[in-house]
């Protein structure tokens, strides 16, 4: 042999035959392929039917074409070039500007149209106050637990009981943003703070960032009133959009800055709409006739295509899914938490981890029924905190809890079914996170004598908390979609922006089905319910968009 | 750095803040009561196990261990791998509890105290008795969370400052990060964390320390620190560690066990009589590289 192989590789190596494997993995790219290109295709199909693009001037093509798609392409293709992660700062902020006012319009239709500033304010002071009185006796060592759980609960029960009433009843009342400023934009600046602290590793630097994220909200607050945009509306798009925009490009700026000039990247595109805006309407270029536009989204819905609108429908969704992480949030974890870290491997968690995979696959028609048959009609005259099994034998009045908020197509019951809907979907995505934390780092905890609480929250829920973070807001993005369930329980094809909780539900979904149902005229089909779907996609997308960011941070971290 | 009085009062009121639910907690006992008693009589042994066998399912990993580890030395534990050196040393902090499969039968006695006693609380007695593993795992905390962790688990009140830098310059690490405590832990090399690991163990004051290879991932400098350290260590502390390297066994440790493959302790006795002069043939063997 040793003779032979001089000889061998003089005449080359020879070659391996690999047909087998390139024709499987071009059935694969085919298979991969064909899935992409359908959900494609249906985006491109109803987004040409929403927006309408070919009936603008071919003017208004070539100009934006020049002004915006030419430079961006040469200033991403030069970023691209240049290495070192402009490229990614370039996308990532285009991303940051593109999906947070999305988010800023969310919470602002919040606060124009279904929760008055100087409610939620009060409620926010109610729960700032046992916050602030939880941290405090953390601090201090004298007391035991159960005190310390005692005097929390007394501080939470009675802040939430008189101070909202006495806020509210305050005779002098600030303006409605600067109490928006306060109830959002406080902690919002507080969260920048803290992390500017953490990123830059100073405390001094922490502060200049949260006192600048402040007085950025109170500046965009008091521009927006004495402007056209509305001082509510300000304050909310500085909040959500401007504080994190700036922290980042701050961020950019100082700790990378050789990835400075992808900060370039959203100054052309933005640069290039306005400048495109202005040149078409000054030669006077016609747009596209879109149906998706600015009255659409903001106006109330209606009978003729016309003037059919989605707002009303917005809003109950924005409200449902803050219904919804309200309720399927501390739940799931909850539980996710209890059967990773604390049931044992017995027969028993094995049949509910099993229950609980198939409850996942049921279909949302079931999920409507249960919603029905329990919250809507069950419940109906509400809670029984006292029950008439209980109270009728001893004479006394049965006491029962919120009425009005359980019962036929409420907002309440609407969001408590969706929550069940994707309680499942939480608690195996949770686990599923809980489950990837390293026991190493479980066994390091418990070897320092950590007791199991300890550990959990120590070293368990931090890992795990972007994973658990990213698997809730997959959910919630099912949950903004789905129809049935909310038919189920009784929802009415005409409603009203909901006001309270126990408003008629209303969704977008919903909005469409009744579109296609009940007002199914031929411009209902080719234009109001595309632009409506489009709408639904946007909110979805704009939401996973979150989760993927918070994915893919944690994926680099690990 | 604190007395006994201290270190035991903060364990309880440490139990008193945590989840009275939990169930670790098993009915109150004061390993350290016993513990400071054990040593204070004559006798120097601090740990003693009688006749511990384990299984994993239905596996025995090990067979009818008995040994006494003195007080203040360094015992080392050899033997090929998988013969359970690291098994035995999981019992004596009871971590063997959190393994599902783990079932451990048999007495292991802290001080005068039998810690497989139905009253003792695992997670007291891991509070007087730390652990270094044998694959480094720093949480990924900053370095002085790291450092502090056993601290505030314990409830431990102390000059932190002063803590964190002991604990460190102990381990062979401070001048490596005393420009950087308050980076990620997992930004440190593997040498780095597992002295960072080291420092964590050591640094709420344990009175027994068990170390599962702490310097199979060091290079030799980083090693000869390690050996110093431990060889400190020792004055103040009871320190049982494995190796799979001889001549470290034959350098830092007074006491030597020998597992061989199958779970069976072979010889215990002073370092230099088995390296020198052992009973067993078998242990001769793997000594001197025959077979293992
Ligand atoms: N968690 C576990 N589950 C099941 N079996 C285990 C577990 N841990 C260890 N074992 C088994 O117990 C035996 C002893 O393992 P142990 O880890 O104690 O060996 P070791 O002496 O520390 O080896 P090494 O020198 O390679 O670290 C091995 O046969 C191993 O397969
Ligand atoms: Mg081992």
């Amino acid at each position: 042999m040793a003779a032979d192989s001089p000889s061998t590789v003089r005449d080359g190596f020879g070659t391996v035959s690999r047909t087998a494997g390139v024709v499987f993995r071009y059935a694969l790219l085919a298979a991969t392929l064909l899935g992409i290109l359908a959900v494609g295709i249906l985006f491109v199909y109803v987004a040409n039917d929403a927006i309408q693009p070919f009936t603008a001037d071919p003017g208004w093509h070539l100009t934006f074409f020049l002004t915006l798609v030419v430079p961006t392409l040469a200033v991403g293709y030069s970023l691209s070039g240049r290495g070192e992660g402009s490229l990614r700062v370039g996308l990532e902020s285009l991303g940051l500007l593109a999906v947070m006012p999305l988010f800023a319009g969310g919470v602002a239709v919040l606060f124009l149209s279904i929760l008055p500033a100087l409610v939620v304010f009060s409620f926010a002071v109610a729960l700032a106050i046992p916050l602030a009185a939880i941290v405090a006796l953390q601090r201090t060592r004298q007391v035991g637990f159960v005190a310390k759980l005692v005097a929390a609960a007394v501080v939470t029960v009675a802040s939430l009981l008189f101070v909202p009433n006495f806020i509210q009843n305050v005779p002098v009342i600030p303006v409605e943003w600067l109490l928006v400023a306060l109830t959002i934009g406080a902690p919002t600046a507080a969260i920048a703070g803290a992390y500017a602290a953490a990123s830059w590793n100073d405390r001094r630097v922490g502060r200049i960032a949260a006192l600048a994220a402040l007085g950025g909200v109170l500046v965009g607050g008091l521009v927006g009133s004495l402007t056209g945009v509305g001082g509510i509306a300000a304050t909310v798009l500085a909040t959500v959009a401007g504080v994190p925009v700036g922290l980042y490009v701050a961020t950019v700026v100082d700790q990378h800055p050789t990835r400075r000039e992808g900060l370039l990247l959203p100054l052309v595109v933005l640069g290039g709409m306005l400048l495109g805006a202005f040149l078409v309407r000054t030669v006077g270029f016609a747009g596209p006739a879109s149906w998706l536009d600015w009255a659409f989204v903001t106006s109330d819905n209606s009978f003729s295509a016309e003037s059919a609108g989605i707002y009303p429908a917005l809003a109950g969704s924005i409200m449902l899914m803050l219904i919804v992480s309200l309720a399927s949030f501390p739940i799931g974890i909850g539980a996710a938490v209890y059967l990773e870290e604390y049931a044992g491997n017995s027969r028993l968690t094995r049949l509910i981890e099993v229950n609980i995979a198939n409850l996942a696959g049921v279909p949302s028609v079931v999920y409507g029924l249960l919603g029905l048959g329990l919250l809507a009609r069950m419940l109906e005259d509400g809670l029984p905190v006292f029950p008439a099994v209980v109270a009728d034998p001893l004479g006394l009045e049965p006491i029962r809890v919120g009425g009005d908020l359980f019962g036929i197509g409420t907002v309440f019951v609407g969001g408590l079914t969706l929550s069940l809907l994707i309680l499942p979907i939480v608690i195996i995505s949770s686990q599923e996170a809980i489950r990837s934390v390293p026991p190493s780092q479980r066994q390091a905890s418990y070897g320092m004598g950590a007791t199991r609480w300890q550990t959990v929250k120590n070293v368990v829920l931090p890992k795990a908390f972007p994973g658990i973070l990213t698997g809730t807001i997959l959910a919630l993005g099912r949950a903004i979609g789905e129809t049935a369930p909310l038919l189920v329980i009784g929802a009415p094809n005409e409603f009203g922006i909901p006001q309270e909780l126990s408003s008629r539900v209303g969704a977008m979904p919903l909005q469409i089905y009744a579109w296609a149902t009940t007002s199914g005229t031929e411009e209902f089909y080719t234009k109001v319910i595309p632009a409506g779907v489009v709408v639904l996609l946007v909110a979805m997308l704009a939401m996973n968009s979150v989760a993927i960011v918070l994915r893919n941070r944690y994926r680099q971290r690990n | 750095m604190k007395s006994e009085d201290t270190t035991s009062q903060a364990v309880e009121e440490q139990e008193d803040m945590s989840d009275p639910t939990d169930d670790d907690m098993l009915i109150q006992t004061d390993v350290s009561d016993s513990v400071s008693a054990g040593s204070s009589t004559v006798t120097d042994t601090v740990v003693e196990a009688k006749d511990i066998n384990v299984w994993y399912d239905d596996d025995q990993a090990l067979h009818d261990i008995s040994l006494a580890i003195p007080e203040r030395q360094v015992t080392a534990m050899i033997g090929p791998s998988g013969c359970g050196k690291s098994t035995f040393l999981r019992c004596i902090n009871r971590m063997n509890d959190l393994i599902d499969a783990a079932r451990v039968d048999g007495e292991l006695y802290l001080g005068d105290k039998n810690v497989y006693d139905a009253d003792v609380d695992p997670v007291a007695l891991r509070r007087r008795v730390g652990m270094v593993f044998q694959k480094p795992n720093p949480f990924p905390k900053s370095i002085r969370e790291n450092v502090l962790y056993g601290l505030k688990v314990q409830g431990i009140d102390a000059d932190y400052d002063k803590v964190v830098e002991e604990s460190l310059r102990k381990a062979a690490l401070w001048d490596e990060v005393k420009d950087r405590l308050d980076e990620s832990g997992l930004e440190l090399s593997g040498g780095q964390q597992q002295r960072l690991c080291i420092a964590r163990a050591i640094a709420p004051d344990p009175e027994v320390i068990l170390m599962d290879e702490p310097a199979s991932a060091l290079d030799p400098i980083a090693t000869s620190q390690i050996e110093d350290l431990i060889a400190d260590l020792a004055e103040q502390y009871t320190v049982v560690i494995v190796t799979h390297n001889m001549q470290q066994a034959a350098r830092i440790s007074d006491k030597t066990a020998v597992f061989l493959t199958g779970g069976e302790l072979v010889e215990f006795d002073d370092t230099q009589k088995i390296f020198e002069n052992p009973e067993s043939e078998r242990v001769e063997d793997y000594i001197t590289g025959k077979f293992g």
